[in-house]
């Protein structure tokens, strides 16, 4: 048999019967496009993640009174230099503002601005921040999300806090935070330390945590060991344990996914049974016509493996384009709630496109085998009955 | 090859060409010198979950508790996409 003649033959056979096989390709598209969606989302998170995760602290020490998160004693700020190997230790506030009349939170965080290490990041993240203007009264910098909830609320300069202690708090909306950093600040106000203190009513001596770096990786189980001697009431949360959880994020042990993996297999099971049941009705006949002009089973194995490989390859390239337009050209409207929620501030996050090929080529394998088995294993049954039988 | 599926391959080419164009063109440094800076300042690095008041906002930092049953884990709704 020439190969053009066959290939001829083939595309004429898929578009002659292309209602027989566009039900096929649709159910095939939906589930590629949902299951490359969520992939290129969780991807897209991971990467942004990691990569913000390189420049926090490696380790941050909370007080832990009664099994919870306690304030802790800044005076362990000191102790923690004490150390050696420790470098930028900071003292941080941070804690959620409930904005009551609408049920919606802000994280707020207040950090030493004076601190040499976060003076030059704010510098570098926002290029024409005066320090001078900023602490001539009390301001703050907020997130994309912030601006455009108060801005709704007719908060347009300042906005108002109160204070545990019943007493208000008006504080200058001084900048926006960069909306490409949506991801992680949409919903953070940034202030100084002392300003968080008075809001949240802490103590003189209190912070709500401390962070620091130890440069040599080496050092690391040595320094928590160190900490643990120091304080019997402390909880240190390394980067590696945050980094181990980004690495994580979805894969197939996460509940809402097992489902969906469950769900496209069931789907994949119906298509089984549907190419099952299709081929002893026009099939079965097209199959026997083929064996009585002469062709071989070879032949035919041959057709129908071509035959829906094309399909599975056009399905695969439609789910996967449509997937990568839903995701990062629309931004994934409704499937990023999933991710990031939806219950509080509006988050309008430009995802960053990250392709996996080794897990699209693995999502390729999963479809098209059982696709290509479904279909090559009944017009297998059907080839080697005699061609008469077949085409009752 | 009968023409409608040239068309159809060449369409399928194109939106392979139009995606590969996209994915090599976008600048990915500004979001990420954004995201950096952001956790330079701020040392956090869990993404914004728009979440309600009582539930956990920063990613494995705060746990959801169940007052009924202190001893059992209560399920936060993010576990289900966050796996610890």
């Amino acid at each position: 048999m020439r190969n053009n003649a066959f290939l001829h033959f083939l595309t004429l056979l898929l578009f002659k019967q292309k209602s027989k096989h566009i039900g096929a390709v649709l159910i095939s598209v939906i589930i590629i496009f949902l299951l490359s969606a969520v992939l290129f989302l969780s991807s897209s998170l991971q990467y942004s993640l990691l990569s913000a995760l390189q420049k926090q602290g490696d380790f941050v020490v909370t007080r832990i009174q009664a099994g919870k998160p306690a304030n802790t004693p800044v005076a362990w700020v000191d102790q923690i230099l004490g150390i050696n190997g420790v470098t930028h230790v900071a003292p941080r506030i941070y804690g959620r503002y409930f904005f009551a009349p609408r049920e919606n939170a802000f994280l707020v965080v207040g950090i030493d601005f004076f601190d040499e290490q976060n003076n030059q990041a704010l510098q570098r993240l926002l290029k024409d921040v005066d320090l001078k203007r900023f602490f001539s009264k009390d301001s703050m910098l907020v997130g994309e999300g912030v601006r455009k909830f108060l801005e709704a609320h007719y908060f347009k300069n300042d906005f108002t806090f109160k204070t545990p202690k019943g007493t208000f708090k008006k504080v200058n909306i001084y900048q926006t935070l960069p909306k490409q950093a949506n991801l992680i600040d949409n919903d953070m106000i940034i202030m100084p330390i002392e300003l968080a203190r008075e809001i949240f009513g802490l103590g003189e001596g209190e912070v709500t945590d401390i962070t620091f770096n130890v440069p040599n990786d080496a050092e690391w189980d040595n320094i928590i060991t160190k900490l643990h001697l120091l304080f019997y009431d402390v909880r240190v949360i390394e980067k590696r344990e945050v980094k181990k959880a980004y690495e994580n994020l979805y894969n197939y042990k996460g509940g809402l996914f097992l489902i969906l993996y469950l769900v496209t297999i069931v789907t994949f099971m119906l298509i089984l049974y549907q190419r099952y049941s299709m081929v002893y009705s026009t099939e079965r006949k097209e199959i026997g016509i083929l064996r009585a002009v002469g062709w071989s089973i070879k032949d035919i194995l041959k057709l129908k493996f071509y035959e829906n490989l094309v399909i599975v390859i056009i399905s695969f390239i439609i789910g996967v384009v449509l997937a990568y337009l839903y995701v990062f050209v629309l931004n994934a409207p409704l499937l990023s709630h999933i991710f990031l929620g939806g219950s509080n501030l509006a988050n309008h996050v430009t995802f960053v496109p990250v392709v996996k090929f080794g897990i699209l080529g693995s999502i390729f394998l999963f479809y098209a085998v059982p696709f290509l088995a479904a279909v090559l294993i009944p017009a297998w049954k059907v080839a080697v009955t005699p061609p008469k039988e077949a085409m009752l | 090859m009968i023409k409608p599926f040239f068309v159809l391959v060449t369409i399928l080419f194109l939106l392979i060409g139009m995606v590969a164009g996209h994915y090599l063109q976008y600048d990915r440094k500004t979001p990420q010198e954004a995201l950096q800076g952001i956790s330079a300042v701020t040392n956090f690095s869990s993404p914004a979950l728009s979440v309600s008041y009582y539930e956990p906002r920063i990613l494995f930092y705060e746990t959801a508790s169940n007052p009924a049953y202190p001893q059992m884990q209560a399920l936060n709704r993010m576990d289900f996409v966050y796996e610890k």
